[in-house]
């Protein structure tokens, strides 16, 4: 009884070892204010990103459109709803997904997303500027 | 016992920080004579042990040999294939520093590298958690 409890305990902790060592992270920065974390685990990919916010505007444009994104996170599948602790968003991707999509076509989606989200941020400051400069002419003119 | 195992094993982190100082001091004077493949040669030999203060130390020297470099297809060109999954390694390392600086070199030994030894160069260095740099 006694070597059978010692025995499930070791097996318990080989166990452990094992998942810790198959668990791992990859953190690659392109500078201070950009960056990817991609950890794995035994059967699926956290992938968390944070995206340039060169200043208040882009900050707040880009917590606004992000948490629009993730509020939808069924509908894209590999989204996560709540990014990881200090990136702006995460993606989770399991073996089931691995299963149901084409891998390829994952890769080329996140690739995609990460080049398209700084366009999309710059698009939406670029609108809220000129909105804001037709409001402020508009109302200026009655003086 | 455990107190001399332990007195031996702090000694000898200190004798192999110290030859890590001199192969640093060596770097710095191969980059100063404008030797930047013997710099980057010198730099990636030997894996450290798994004490993190060499590993730090070394990474300075490496670190010093990578910012050097200004022609990067030359160097690896002149480069054995055997160095580059260490290189790699140090790559991985550079770009999760976060400097701007560091990380734009990285990124360009990376895409020349990857062009040169391909994806399982990059499989290899992260899925090697025994010698890590």
């Amino acid at each position: 009884m006694r070597k059978w409890l010692v025995g499930c305990f070791l097996c318990c902790w080989l166990w452990i070892f094992l998942i810790c060592s198959l668990a791992m992270q990859v953190l690659i920065c392109r500078n201070e204010a950009e960056k990817c974390l991609i950890e794995t685990s035994i059967n699926s990919l956290r992938i968390s990103l944070k995206v340039k916010q060169a200043d208040e505007l882009e900050n707040i444009l880009a917590k606004k459109f992000l948490r629009f994104l993730s509020m939808r996170a069924e509908a894209f599948q590999v989204l996560r709803r709540k990014p990881v602790q200090g990136y702006d968003i995460s993606f989770l991707i399991t073996n089931y997904h691995c299963e149901e999509l084409q891998k390829q076509k994952l890769i080329d989606f996140i690739v995609q997303f990460m080049e398209d989200i700084d366009k999309e941020i710059s698009e939406l400051k670029m609108s809220v500027s000129t909105r804001g400069r037709l409001v402020a002419t508009e109302f200026l003119k009655q003086f | 016992m455990a107190e001399a195992k332990k007195s031996v094993g702090s000694d000898n982190a200190e004798d192999i920080l110290t030859k890590i100082e001199n192969k640093s001091l060596k770097i710095e004077s191969l980059i100063k004579q404008y030797k930047f493949i013997e710099a980057i040669k010198t730099a990636l030999e030997g894996y450290p042990p798994q004490d993190e203060r060499c590993k730090f130390a070394n990474w300075i020297g490496v670190h010093k040999a990578l910012m050097a470099i200004k022609d990067v297809e030359g160097m690896l060109r002149s480069l054995d294939p055997q160095y580059y999954d260490i290189l790699m390694k140090y790559v991985y390392r550079g770009l999760s520093t976060g400097n701007r600086t560091t990380c734009d070199q990285c990124l360009k030994i990376h895409e020349k590298l990857t062009e040169k030894a391909g994806f399982g160069c990059i499989l290899r260095s992260l899925a090697d958690t025994v010698n890590t740099v």
